[in-house]
């Protein structure tokens, strides 16, 4: 129940007075999800206040002559119960008169307006300090700029403007496609980084943001606004631009907003599409390295990546926020639905009785909980996204921020519930059992994070392995002419696996075989001459021809590769050199033994320095399962691990990197594509029933490892995890 | 041509007054200048107040010594450097020393090293607490001219007019001779007297006198901001007055506790009856309609929040009644329910006898910790007129507020104040919160005579009063003198009742009686006499015992039930046992009392089926009694929390809107 009491104690402060809007106030008119309101907005202080219909009515009655309790009546008279109360217009009278809205026939004091000065610069700071990572620092009035380029900029700033923007766009899109994967290439590699260009970064940044908040601003003062303030604001410790173009606020039409907001991204990625032209020239002349095409590449990504990723993100306070508010009609988004989530909690955890709801539409009910829901948890994730990532570069501030942010968004706030729970005249009745739900609320929490114990579990991927492994060799060169086997096919030793040919082998040992013959002629000749010293040469010929014959007899064995052991066929597949010519001591494949196979797992440094730190220890109370990728619902359990080896660089297969299609990122420089690009941890484990396995599984596929550890609270796992996620980035 | 300055000078400070705007600091600042409050004045404590107070006494001698034309000398020269501000700690200490010796030959009395430490205390700007009967008087007038000759005007705060009047008249000897001339402001004085003693350095007064008439300024100042544009004031059509207190410097409240806790939560309004007015009729019919509708089943009745709540049938039913009455205001829904709902309030939970009287046709609101009449008072919005109607009295007309002026705002404009008073130990967070001014707990010169005899408690009412005559016949056989306590003028009269149905002779003292007042304290102490009193006769009621009933065991004083506030049960028992005089008190309830009924009705089931007989006894009276301190220290919760609510509103008034 919702009471509105008529009569107001303080009634006598307002009943005569005589205020009136400031003369140079302007009204519009604008619509919200279907209802009327009234936007005030003082240009000078750029001060804005919503009045509903009804109190539209009122304000409009008080014309500086009639005062306060004769409007009031004649509210009473028009609108009966649905006329404000005496507490809301001293509340409505207060509010505009705060904001200096309203002017009133007093002479107004001088104490008074020192004080409201004061504090509305108290509230700015306070508000400065608490969003440290949103510094701002005020620069200049641009409104000069704008005013001089905006008749330039008219002719284009409709909707044919708008349609041009749009062709442009896919076009740029167009142009780039066909260079995908070079564009693919070089952000891969990490040119944007590239030392020599680096100055390129924050030109192209500061450039792009600059051209950013210029749409923003000449699309306001193309509808009529007003942009008093530029400046930049530190985000994160990173200059940017900004530009006050809150006068768009006031602006009838939703759409006009919305454009306003969106003209920082429209200007910017205009930017985008001719950088996209500019590039795409580059690489079609040739200049691909010159310092145009890297500016171009800077510029096109900055501006374009960055925009979608941040201006456009309506989870933070940027232009996609304002947008979006604008779109779904429903004005302080983010306040209102903090408030209505909170509203919620008041109302059906602590049974909060007779509270105002933020609105009384069900759709933006919905909404407000849907997108408060989403800004939490956002505001979670980018919180630590942010606090690690600075604590990475620079260790010392980014303590101090991440203290400084947690306190502002963390602690502010359990202060500001204490607060309530200990002053709050809405649970005076019942702060005894409100304060004991949050604590049993509290106390839930504790028990379900910090003592229940929980499954403790860290992933990994590795790749079959067979214990008794050997890698075929050609023993000798030639062309692949047969391929017996390939991977997967099972053979037994002697099995042939490859056939080679060698003519040129088949040629010496006729060449050979035609020598040994003279040097048996010869021999004959010299016996029969009884020349006892060209015999003995001849016998010593004969001798190395057929150490030669031999040799290349062996060689010619060695033309057919064949299994050392039973086993099966895996590793590269020998049918790919088919035709080919192969050298001595070119690997074949592998011959790997199924029946008796171990998984080698590779783990990232963060997952896995428990196991590092634990092993010693612990390890019987570890339990490790392997699932298979191809067939996920198949468990198999490890018997034991061997010791993990730390800090490698190796990885045990080709198919665990990131261009055998795994998830480690690989070194661009290796080509065997079994160099990680950080090191990560190995382990070996042995199967509990290695022939279970094997019958599904072939050495080289590729599993899911997974470790259960013994159940932890919850609690300590993510402090853990923190932990290791700090040490991972820094270092110290 | 001095009487000229005089105004303009009036005029003048009044202003600059008005301008100051005390601080009101929110969330974490609270504490931080709590904070800045308690680190300013940590120099203050007991143990320098009492090394002070030491060092006062060895100048004493050498003080004393002077002779009459010797003395004045001094206290002229003393003067002029306080006057001037050039007052170091040397100075002070021979100020006190002075201002003792000069209160010794003027009365005779001797100020204890106690109340020299309590005077330093108030000179320092401190809420000095002093258990009642110490001597509090002597106490605030070592202190005052101190402090008058510093802040040049100080108004000295007192519970009643005439307590004011008594002590403005019998320590005007002493400011006379400290060169302060002293005046109190009194009911019956107009505008032209108030001018005058205003005028005067020291002004005794009550805080609602003094702050009607700094009200009164305030609305003849209207939108005057400076004496220049002020001028008006002076000419004929101005009224040729201008306002009557120069300013607000500094402030001496007696009994602060009762003055700045208490009564901080009822703001002093100035209103008139509207000119025209025709709700008479209206208020008639929602006392009407709330008379037909049936309790439960069509309303609700919180009575602690004393708030109505109509049910959908009940509703219904006012929406069936309202349509035949005439008056356009029965077509508005709200409005309507609003008027049938006060109604309900009017009829449940304000009764006569208790929070209100009827005098000569008309309704007088009696003060809930006084237990005196507030001559003059309405109600707000409406209610006063629902009470009249449910009455069948006439209807009075509606009255307009012209300006309001919370008393914890009204205290908290002087730049300087300090009070004393026997009970506030209770209240200290508070005092130290709102008025950012520290408490200091001086002992007592005597050790308490006093013997506090266990609270009895009964399970129904009937029984607590039967034990309670019965108490009262078995003292009263003991010769010794009796101060019955009660709540409600009704219950006060059925005291009264009960006693002369069993011969035994009383007096009654009730607002009702209050011409009687100053007659009946004097007897109050006289052996064999047996006084029913209200809470009038707890503050500041100094209950003289003869020697007859000293030596039968001095007065002995019954709590018939609990008061919503300790503070007030203290000051009550606080009458027996002063100045280390021989005394005792009881305290009767029982578990159908209103404390407990509505602050804790569940317990108060609860313990009442735990079985025995009609008293409670043993573990069970142990239970009882935490159960009445529970329900106590929930109700001066209750009363806090609206306190802080009167002041969060007042400030955003304050700060929001333009103008006084």
């Amino acid at each position: 129940m919702n009471e509105r009491p008529t009569f107001s104690p303080f009634w006598h402060r307002v009943r005569l007075m005589k205020p009136k809007l400031r003369p140079h106030v302007q009204i519009t008119r604008q619509h919200y999800r279907g209802r009327r309101w009234h936007v005030v907005h003082d240009p000078t202080s750029n001060q804005f206040y919503r009045l509903n219909p009804i109190a539209y009515d009122f304000i409009g009655m008080l014309d500086g002559a009639r005062d306060v309790e004769t409007a009031w009546n004649a509210s009473l008279q028009k609108f009966g119960d649905a006329a404000p109360t005496q507490n809301e217009i001293i509340q409505l009278i207060g509010q505009l008169y705060q904001s200096n809205l309203l002017s009133v026939d007093t002479s107004p004091e001088t104490e008074q307006l020192l004080r409201r000065g004061r504090d509305r610069f108290k509230r700015k700071a306070t508000a400065q300090a608490i969003g440290i990572m949103y510094l701002k620092i005020r620069a200049f009035n641009p409104d000069r700029i704008l005013t001089a380029c905006e008749p330039i900029l008219r002719p284009i700033l409709n909707r044919w403007g708008f349609l041009a923007w749009c062709i442009l766009l896919l076009s740029a899109l167009y142009a780039v496609l066909p260079h995908w994967d070079k564009l693919a290439a070089d952000f891969s590699s990490d040119r944007i980084f590239d030392p020599q260009y680096l100055w390129l970064v924050p030109v192209a940044y500061v450039v792009t943001k600059g051209i950013h908040e210029f749409g923003h601003g000449v699309i306001c003062k193309r509808n009529g606004g007003q942009v008093p303030e530029f400046g930049f604001m530190l985000l994160v410790m990173f200059p940017s631009p900004f530009v006050d173009a809150s006068s768009a606020w006031a602006f009838p039409s939703k759409w006009q907003r919305v454009a306003v907001g969106a003209g920082g991204m429209i200007f910017e990625l205009t930017v985008a599409s001719l950088a996209a032209f500019v590039w795409v020239w580059t690489q079609n002349n040739g200049a691909d390295n010159s310092v145009l095409c890297r500016l171009a590449f800077n510029v096109m990504l900055s501006s374009s990546f960055a925009t979608v990723l941040f201006n456009a993100n309506p989870l933070m306070r940027f232009d996609g926020y304002y947008i979006l508010s604008d779109l779904l009609e429903t004005p302080n988004l983010a306040q209102r639905s903090s408030k209505m989530l909170m509203q919620l909690v008041q109302k059906h955890i602590f049974r909060i009785k007779n509270l105002t709801p933020p609105t009384t539409q069900p759709g933006e009910r919905w909404i407000l909980i849907i997108y408060g829901i989403l800004a939490g948890i956002y505001r979670v994730f980018l919180f630590f996204s942010i606090t690690l990532f600075i604590l990475g570069q620079f260790f010392a501030l980014g303590l101090v921020l991440a203290v400084w942010t947690a306190a502002a968004w963390f602690i502010l706030p359990v202060g500001k519930l204490i607060h309530w729970l200990a002053t709050s005249g809405q649970i005076a009745e019942h702060r005894f059992r409100t304060i004991a739900t949050t604590l049993g609320l509290v106390a839930l929490a504790v028990v379900i994070l910090g003592v229940i114990p929980m499954p403790d579990r860290r992933h990994g991927t590795g790749v079959v392995e067979s214990v008794t492994r050997d890698t075929l060799h050609f023993g000798t060169e030639g062309f692949v002419v047969q391929v017996h086997k390939r991977p997967g096919e099972r053979v037994r030793e002697g099995d042939a696996i490859v056939t080679l040919e060698s003519r040129e082998l088949v040629e010496r040992k006729r060449s050979v075989r035609s020598q040994l013959d003279e040097y048996l002629v010869l021999e004959r000749d010299a016996i029969s001459k009884d020349d006892p010293a060209s015999a003995g040469m001849a016998i010593e010929r004969i001798k190395v021809s057929q150490d030669n014959m031999m040799e290349i007899e062996r060689r010619l064995g060695q033309l057919v590769v064949r299994a050392t052991h039973d086993g099966v066929v895996a590793g590269s597949d020998p049918a790919l050199r088919l035709g080919g010519f192969v050298k001595r001591g070119d690997p074949v494949c592998d011959i790997v033994d199924p029946s008796n196979i171990r998984v080698a797992a590779t783990m990232d440094q963060r997952q896995a320095e428990w196991l590092f730190d634990r092993t010693a220890k612990n390890r019987p109370a570890l339990e490790c399962q392997v699932r298979l990728i191809s067939d996920v619902n198949t468990v198999l359990n490890a018997e034991r691990f061997d010791p993990p080896e730390a800090g490698n660089r190796q990885l045990p297969s080709a198919a665990l990197g990131f261009s055998g299609g795994g998830s480690f990122e690989t070194d661009n420089k290796d080509e065997s594509g079994r160099v990680s690009k950080r090191p990560q941890f190995n382990v070996r484990i042995w199967m509990k029933e290695p022939e279970v396995m094997s019958a599904i599984v072939l050495p080289g596929e590729r599993v899911k490892v997974r470790f259960k550890l013994p159940p932890r609270p919850l609690l300590s796992q993510w402090l853990d995890r923190l932990e290791r996620e700090i040490q991972g980035r820094v270092h110290l | 041509m001095s009487s000229a300055v005089t105004r303009y000078h009036a005029l003048f400070e009044s202003l600059r007054s008005r301008r100051r705007r005390p601080d009101n600091p929110k969330g974490l600042d609270v504490f931080a200048s709590l904070a800045k409050m308690k680190l300013r004045t940590r120099g203050v404590s007991l143990a320098w107040l009492r090394s002070e107070a030491e060092k006062v006494n060895t100048i004493t001698p050498e003080i004393r010594s002077h002779s009459e034309a010797a003395l004045n000398e001094i206290i002229r020269e003393t003067r002029e450097l306080f006057v001037r501000g050039r007052q170091d700690e040397q100075t002070v200490r021979r100020a006190f020393a002075i201002v003792r010796e000069v209160a010794r030959r003027d009365t005779g009395e001797e100020a204890y090293l106690v109340q020299l430490m309590g005077a330093m205390g108030l000179y320092h700007g401190r809420i000095v607490e002093m258990v009642t009967g110490e001597g509090k008087t002597l106490t605030g007038s070592l202190a005052a001219p101190l402090l008058a000759w510093h802040h040049r005007y100080l108004h000295i705060y007192t519970v009643n007019d005439y307590l004011a009047q008594r002590d403005a008249d019998s320590r005007a000897g002493i400011y006379k001779r400290m060169g302060c001339d002293v005046g109190a402001i009194v009911q019956d004085m107009d505008e032209g007297q108030r001018f005058g003693v205003y005028a005067k350095p020291i002004t005794y007064g009550t805080p609602k006198q003094i702050t009607a008439d700094w009200l009164r300024d305030q609305i003849r100042l209207g939108q005057n901001a400076t004496p220049w544009s002020g001028r008006s004031l002076f000419t004929s059509r101005g009224g040729g007055q201008g306002p009557m207190i120069p300013g607000l410097r500094a402030a001496l409240v007696d009994e602060a506790d009762a003055v700045l806790i208490d009564e901080g939560v009822v703001p002093l309004i100035i209103a008139r009856s509207r000119r025209e007015d025709e709700m008479g009729q209206v208020y008639k019919d929602s006392t009407w309609i709330a008379k037909r509708l049936d309790e439960k089943v069509d309303y609700t009745i919180d009575h602690l929040r004393r708030r109505a709540d109509l049910t959908r049938r009940g509703k219904h039913r006012m929406a069936e009644m309202a349509a035949g009455l005439e008056q356009p205001i029965w077509r508005a829904i709200r409005r309507a329910e609003e008027l049938v709902r006060q109604a309900l309030v009017a009829r449940h939970c304000y009764l006569n006898g208790h929070q209100y009287q009827i005098v000569d046709g008309r309704i007088v609101i009696v003060d809930e910790y006084t237990g005196r009449f507030l001559q003059d008072r309405s109600w707000e919005h409406g209610l006063h007129q629902s009470v009249e109607a449910k009455e069948n009295l006439e209807v009075t007309a509606d009255r307009e507020t012209l300006a309001r002026m919370s008393f914890q705002r009204f205290f908290r404009s002087y730049p300087f104040l300090c009070g004393m008073t026997g009970t506030v130990a209770d209240a200290a967070v508070e005092m130290e919160k709102v008025y950012q001014r520290p408490i200091t707990v001086v002992p007592t010169n005597r050790p308490i005579a006093r013997e506090r005899w266990p609270t009895r408690v009964f399970r129904t009412r009937e029984a607590k009063w039967n034990a309670i005559v019965e108490s009262i016949e078995r003292e009263h056989g003991a010769r010794r003198p009796l101060l019955v306590g009660t709540r409600s003028i009704e219950a006060s009269e059925f005291v009264g009742q009960r006693l002369t149905a069993r011969g035994l002779p009383h007096r009654v003292l009730n607002a009702n009686f209050d011409k009687d007042e100053a007659d009946m304290v004097a007897l109050a102490g006289k052996h064999n006499v047996i006084t029913v009193a209200t809470n009038m006769a707890g503050r500041g009621t100094d209950i003289k015992l003869d020697r007859e009933s000293r030596e039968a065991g001095g007065l002995h004083v019954i709590l018939t039930e609990m008061h919503t506030a300790r503070r007030i049960d203290r000051q009550f028992i606080g009458r027996a046992g002063r100045q280390g005089d021989p005394g005792s008190a009881q305290m009767f309830v029982s578990l159908e009392d209103e404390i407990v009924r509505l602050y804790a009705p569940k317990l108060a089931t609860y313990v009442g089926g735990l079985g025995g007989g009609d008293e409670l006894t043993g573990m069970a009276q142990k239970r009882a009694v935490a159960l009445f301190e529970l329900a106590q220290r929930r109700a001066q919760k209750r009363s806090r929390i609206s306190r802080a609510e009167v002041l969060k509103q007042d400030d955003w008034i304050e700060q929001n809107l333009p103008g006084q």
